[in-house]
């Protein structure tokens, strides 16, 4: 699914954000990305969306090697990725519905389809009877499900996301986590960046360890 | 911490590096849909948004109007004039005095041969029959006129040159004084050239004229959406990282700039025709002096359609430059 071979990113200042990174991970798989703040886990991220293009090495995404995909091409990969970010980054000027059907709106669904996969994905995510407020009316917590119910609704084979628990308490966390693990369980590919070391321990899966732009450690720590 | 190693460097195979992104394969049909329906949402959001900012939307269509309805005007008055001077046609004729000896026969002839000439649109021939007739009519002297045994009067030629010939068609002109057959040739060259220098310099300081405020209505037209692309900045960042391609980002602003430059035509082509109504009364007094020779020269259909097609057409293209820019300043660094 994801194949890393010995990826840099050197961004235009000249710092060196990822160093030589090598690692694979397979279809369904879901897999934490953790180290200290500025380690690269974001711009790990970044290289898969291509936000940011690989300075050497080469990544390769559901056969498509990322590093050489044309301009034009980019919203093609893109459109199989879900992604939830830290700040949710919803439309604040759009109620919950709108937003959640952003995605199926650039790929042209239709009127039907796209009400009836919205509303799966807000009671994926307990929503359902909030589909008409305004973003701005719910709470954080409430937020960061909309973000993540925009993130599935394209049904997505690899869904990434940057520190989505960062600004929720603990049990909130838990189970935003937990719905992460309810999509890898249906064959969703899932990355997560987060530095909550408690939490990725709790949730039992595969860890990979970034430190200075260079991967220490790739485990997976018995479940709590 | 347990931990379950090595996973690092599993075998696996690498996954082909296709170069091309495999295309999600669709049916024309539903293409087909999915275009329809992201333009019939754009049309609706792009109108909703400018009612939405109803201030800004007004004064951009304002200042296209203005922009456009100042060469529009200037088009209606030239053309006017145009007009005008079309009438004054004797000015452009050459009138040829035969000598006397030349009968109406031989004028005939004379007149047919000038008629085959590339530079002659037409020859009428004056005899001296109709010449005395006219100026009978004309003048007091039907009494005196009598008393004459025979027609002094010679033959006449009256030559229209072609139309285009701006520099009076010294050739021709020379040609005809210089023919034994002829007596004097009589022409208003001077009147004529300078009346038509004035309309050409009127054309083309219509044509810079109405290229500089196109220019401006486009400048217009991209500050506008310009901000509006700015006020947007975070929608679009975010629709882009869910696949947007650069054609649905940048299809509501088209279609804002399409709006402005239908609407400022519009008001462009209102406004000229307001003014055309308050000219109408002093205009036809001035073409009642010309005894009513000559028609007003209002708006057809077809110049507010082609007024309001080609600022609708600027309005489009200014969103695009705009758009464009702003897409390809957006897009990822190796
Ligand atoms: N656009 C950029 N231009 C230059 N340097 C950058 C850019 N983005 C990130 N960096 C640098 O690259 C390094 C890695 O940044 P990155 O955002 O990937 O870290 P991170 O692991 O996500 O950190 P955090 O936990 O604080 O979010 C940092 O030193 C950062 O300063
Ligand atoms: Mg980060």
């Amino acid at each position: 699914m994801i194949h890393f071979d010995n990826v840099s990113k050197r961004y235009a200042g000249g710092h060196e954000a990822l160093n030589g990174l090598s690692f694979d991970v397979e279809a369904g798989e879901m897999v934490f990305v953790t180290g200290h703040s500025g380690a690269g886990k974001t711009t790990l991220l970044k290289l898969l969306g291509i936000i940011e293009r690989p300075s050497r090495g080469e990544i390769v995404l559901n056969g498509a090697d990322l590093g050489r995909v044309r301009q034009r091409s980019i919203p093609q990969v893109r459109r199989g990725i879900g992604m939830v970010f830290q700040n949710h980054r919803l439309l604040m000027d759009r109620c919950v519905f709108d937003n959640v059907a952003l995605p199926l709106g650039i790929v042209g669904a239709g009127r039907e389809e796209t009400a009836k996969r919205v509303r799966a994905a807000l009671d994926k995510v307990g929503l359902l009877d909030r589909e008409r407020a305004a973003p701005a009316t719910l709470s954080t917590g409430e937020q960061q499900r909309v973000g993540i119910a925009r993130a599935l609704v394209g049904k997505p084979p690899l869904i990434i996301a940057d520190e989505p628990t960062g600004n929720l308490d603990p049990q909130l966390s838990v189970e935003i986590m937990n719905l992460f693990a309810e999509f890898q369980q249906v064959g969703t590919t899932v990355l997560i960046a987060s530095h909550d070391l408690h939490l990725i321990r709790h949730m039992g899966k595969r860890v990979l360890v970034l430190d200075h732009g260079q991967l220490i450690d790739d485990f997976r720590p018995q479940a709590a | 911490m347990a931990r379950a190693r090595p996973q690092a460097n599993r075998l696996r195979e690498a996954p082909p590096a296709n170069q091309s992104v495999p295309r999600q394969r669709r049916s024309l049909r539903a293409r087909w849909s999915a275009w329809i329906q992201q333009h019939r949402e754009s049309f609706r959001s792009s109108l909703r948004r400018m009612v939405e900012r109803p201030w800004a939307s007004i004064l951009t269509v304002l200042v296209m109007g203005i922009a456009l309805a100042l060469p529009l005007l200037f088009y209606v008055l030239l053309d006017n004039a145009r007009a005008l001077s079309g009438g004054l046609r004797e000015a452009r004729e050459f009138t040829v005095f035969l000598q006397t000896g030349e009968g109406t026969d031989a004028a005939r002839r004379f007149a047919a041969e000038l008629g085959q000439r590339k530079d002659v649109a037409a020859v009428v021939v004056r005899t001296p029959e109709q010449g005395l007739a006219e100026f009978r009519q004309l003048s007091g002297f039907a009494e005196a006129l009598d008393v004459l045994q025979d027609n002094p009067l010679p033959n006449v030629l009256v030559v229209s040159p072609m139309a285009d010939s701006r520099v009076g068609n010294p050739a021709l002109l020379e040609e005809l004084k210089a023919d034994p057959r002829v007596d004097m040739v009589q022409y208003d060259a001077t009147w004529r050239q300078r009346l038509s220098a004035i309309l050409e310099f009127g054309a083309r300081a219509m044509q810079a004229l109405t290229i500089l405020l196109g220019l401006a209505t486009l400048l217009v037209v991209g500050n506008t959406v310009r901000m509006d692309i700015q006020a947007r900045a975070e929608e679009i960042a975010v629709v882009q990282l869910m696949g947007a391609s650069d054609g649905y980002v940048r299809r509501p602003f088209l279609y804002a700039g399409f709006w402005y430059g239908l609407f400022g035509g519009a008001l462009a082509v209102i406004a000229v025709g307001l003014v055309e109504l308050a000219m109408r009364g002093p205009l036809l007094e001035l073409l009642a002096s010309y005894q009513n020779r000559f028609a007003l020269h209002g708006f057809g259909w077809r110049e507010p359609l082609l007024v309001v097609a080609a600022s609708s057409l600027l309005g489009w293209l200014g969103a695009w430059v705009v758009s464009t820019r702003y897409l390809i300043a957006g897009r990822p660094q190796r």
